[in-house]
């Protein structure tokens, strides 16, 4: 039928539709209706002999279509997701996506790691004794003493052990609220290991056999003036002695000389800091005349020792809740440590020159 | 009203049906053979309600309502009440928040009192325990219920579990369970979060970088379905598997991260706020700054629940990045 011809039109113009009246929904007579759904499908066109190169092509290609974010658009393609997806994994440089229940990033931690050795190695030569006191599985608590403006003390702890011990342990060091929310210095010691000391944070990390180090002295000990260095400060509530009860954890007593030359505090300011968050102010013969790389520390030479397990799972199950006991096991292992400190100060061979020049 | 039949089954109670977890609970009993009977109580009828759903319109904000209730308790011998009418997020409205979620629990306990189904079971959030400096890294069902300064979003839901914990104590024969819920994150929930993460920018507090936790919507509506089913009692958080950096919940997401000072951010959000522009009121930040993550444990011992999908995973659902999308990694995936 061309354009010319009109169709033949009956009475009504209903009539002229028929069965095939389009306003009618299936309307056409049945030898006309699409059976193609009864009949085999057709058959596909044989695969090509593999080839894995296009096969790794169509998966990701297939990727590719199922990463639409939704939030933008479900079915068109976004004219900025290319953008948005080049901006997602440059956003995720250096930082991994799963970190551990405490926060380390290991991509984070291997990031930071040329920066360990060399205050290890270079800057504070650091000589470990005794790192084999360390138990190569298990639970254990490092108590160690406490001094410099930043805690570069506990870093070194950190790493010592990590760097020479024979299995490579990780040490998660308790660290102080002050320093812990302090303003990117907090979350990067969070990404790298450090935990806020709290005793509920080192019991769960006993439990799951990790090593843990306190540091008693707490703020005490990092706000220690020059004139008393090496002094070892109250080893705060006797915390760490009733987690190590509970936990029946062995305290491992940890001695780290060099720490106060690296941060000789000549004197601290407490009228302002407050004001910003933070208990003092530290003045250091660098700090604050050249401005916030007085923060960097001396280049000291450093003694880390690592005392033999002192066990107290005989003491029992009652014992964490006597205050007596507690307190006096406290005080031994502080003077324990101050005995190892002693001892380590003694191998310096004149109190200044080779504090730096070992 | 049909007249239930509780030889034959359990007949369960459920006020805000239209709420993300009680569309998603009263889908799973209506295939649950154990339950003959489901009574959706909400303001407007929930979306889809198959054979054995019973819409009733309640609205909790009514000063009467406890009356009401109670008589439709006794009526139908519900044995299971499921207390979910509460804000997904926050409302500049904060008169009638106060009234649905403070004043709508102590009508829902009314009515409990008087008629004592077997179970009760309230939905609540993490964000009870607020952000607070001085929080361990897992907070236990045992820490104290801090609130949030300034934010009666979080506040009236402390007051709406304080009134349970008395009703608990003071009705020992009512099964009474609380779950907390982490922020929940998913294709079709909708919540203060899930609007948060949707913006393609978000605040960051500029040298802060807290820990965060979700929860996956199917994880939680399941662990609301495990609540009803079994017989524990007292307070449960439930969590997802595995936390982040807030900042790597962004990167994740590719949302922009606008680090600034936080007087600048507190002065702004105060603004934005008063202006209506944003849904997180100022006090919002300070889950930005301060940890605010709880412990799943009690759940997986008493509650049988444990998160099955882990914390990537949920933000990737969230924005539709389907699973066979790189399994493991993102960042490898994509370079």
């Amino acid at each position: 039928m061309t354009d010319d011809e009109d169709p033949v039109i009956g009475d009504g113009e209903e009539d002229w539709y028929g069965d095939a009246d389009p306003r009618v929904p299936d309307a056409s007579p049945w030898p006309n209706r699409d059976l193609a759904f009864l009949e085999e499908p057709p058959p596909q066109p044989e695969p090509s002999p593999r080839n894995p190169e296009a096969e790794l092509r169509e998966l990701e290609r297939r990727v590719e279509q199922s990463r639409t974010p939704v939030y933008f658009d479900l079915h068109k393609r976004l004219p900025l997701e290319g953008v948005w997806r080049r901006w997602r994994s440059l956003a995720m440089w250096g930082r991994s996506d799963v970190v551990d229940d405490f926060g380390r990033d290991p991509r984070a931690t291997a990031r930071w790691e040329w920066l360990f050795e060399f205050l290890y190695s270079k800057w504070f030569r650091v000589q470990a004794f005794g790192i084999d006191n360390i138990p190569a599985r298990g639970r254990a608590l490092l108590v160690a003493n406490h001094a410099g403006t930043l805690p570069y003390d506990s870093a070194m702890v950190m790493h010592a052990v990590r760097r020479d011990h024979p299995s490579r342990r990780d040490v998660r060091p308790l660290v102080e609220d002050t320093v812990f929310h302090l303003p990117f210095l907090g979350p990067v010691m969070n990404r790298i290991g450090g935990v806020r000391a709290d005793p509920a944070n080192a019991e769960r990390l006993l439990e799951k056999d990790e090593l843990v180090a306190v540091f008693p002295e707490g703020e005490k000990g990092m706000g220690k003036l020059w004139k008393d260095r090496y002094r070892l400060q109250r080893f705060g509530r006797g915390g760490f002695v009733k987690l190590a009860l509970r936990t029946r954890a062995p305290i491992i007593p940890v001695a780290v000389v060099g720490a106060e030359e690296a941060a000789p505090m000549l004197g601290k300011v407490t009228w302002f800091a407050k004001n910003i968050g933070i208990p003092w102010i530290p003045v250091t013969p660098t700090f604050p005349w050249i401005g916030p790389a007085g923060l960097l520390p001396l280049p000291s030479k450093w003694f880390i020792e690592f005392g033999e397990p002192i066990d107290l799972s005989s003491a029992g199950t009652g014992a964490a809740d006597d205050r007596l006991l507690v307190n006096k096991l406290a005080d031994q292992i502080r003077s324990q440590i101050q005995t190892m400190v002693d001892g380590l100060l003694a191998k310096r061979r004149s109190p200044l020159f080779s504090a730096f020049l070992g | 009203m049909p007249s239930s039949t509780p030889s034959q089954g359990r007949v369960v109670a459920v006020t805000g049906a239209c709420t993300y977890l009680g569309g998603e609970l009263l889908r799973r009993l209506e295939e649950d053979p154990r339950y003959s009977r489901v009574y959706a109580l909400d303001i407007r009828p929930p979306a889809e309600v198959g054979g054995k759903v019973d819409f009733i319109k309640l609205d909790l904000t009514q000063p009467t309502v406890d009356g009401e209730l109670a008589t439709l308790l006794a009526k139908t011998q519900v044995d299971t009440f499921v207390h979910g009418a509460f804000l997904s997020h926050p409302t500049h409205a904060a008169e009638w928040a106060h009234e649905l979620e403070d004043v709508g629990t102590m009508h829902v306990l009314n009515a409990c009192s008087g008629v004592q189904p077997k179970r009760l079971v309230m939905v609540s959030t993490t964000l009870v325990y607020g952000a607070h400096p001085k929080n361990p890294n897992f907070l236990t069902e045992d820490a104290e219920l801090r609130g949030h300064r300034d934010s009666r979003f979080v506040n009236d839901k402390v007051r709406a579990e304080r009134q349970v914990q008395r009703f608990a104590k003071e009705h020992p024969d009512v099964e009474t369970c609380v779950l907390r819920f982490a922020p929940i994150l998913g294709p079709t929930v909708s919540n203060m979060y899930t609007r948060f993460f949707s913006r393609p920018v978000a605040p960051v507090m500029m040298g802060h970088d807290p820990l965060m936790q979700f929860v996956h919507e199917q994880d939680a509506a399941w662990a609301l379905q495990k609540a009803v089913d079994s017989h524990a009692t007292g307070a449960f958080n439930i969590i997802g598997k595995g936390v982040l950096p807030y900042t790597t919940v962004l990167a994740l997401l590719g949302r922009v991260p606008l680090p600034a000072p936080q007087i600048a951010w507190r002065q702004l959000t105060k603004v934005l706020w008063a202006t209506q522009l944003v849904g997180s009121p100022p006090s919002f930040l300070d889950f930005l700054l301060y940890l605010c993550v709880a412990d799943g444990a009690r759940a997986r011992r008493e509650l049988g629940y444990a998160p099955r999908l882990s914390i990537k995973r949920t933000i990737l659902d969230f924005l539709g990045i389907a699973p066979e999308d790189g399994a493991t990694d993102v960042a490898r995936a994509m370079g």
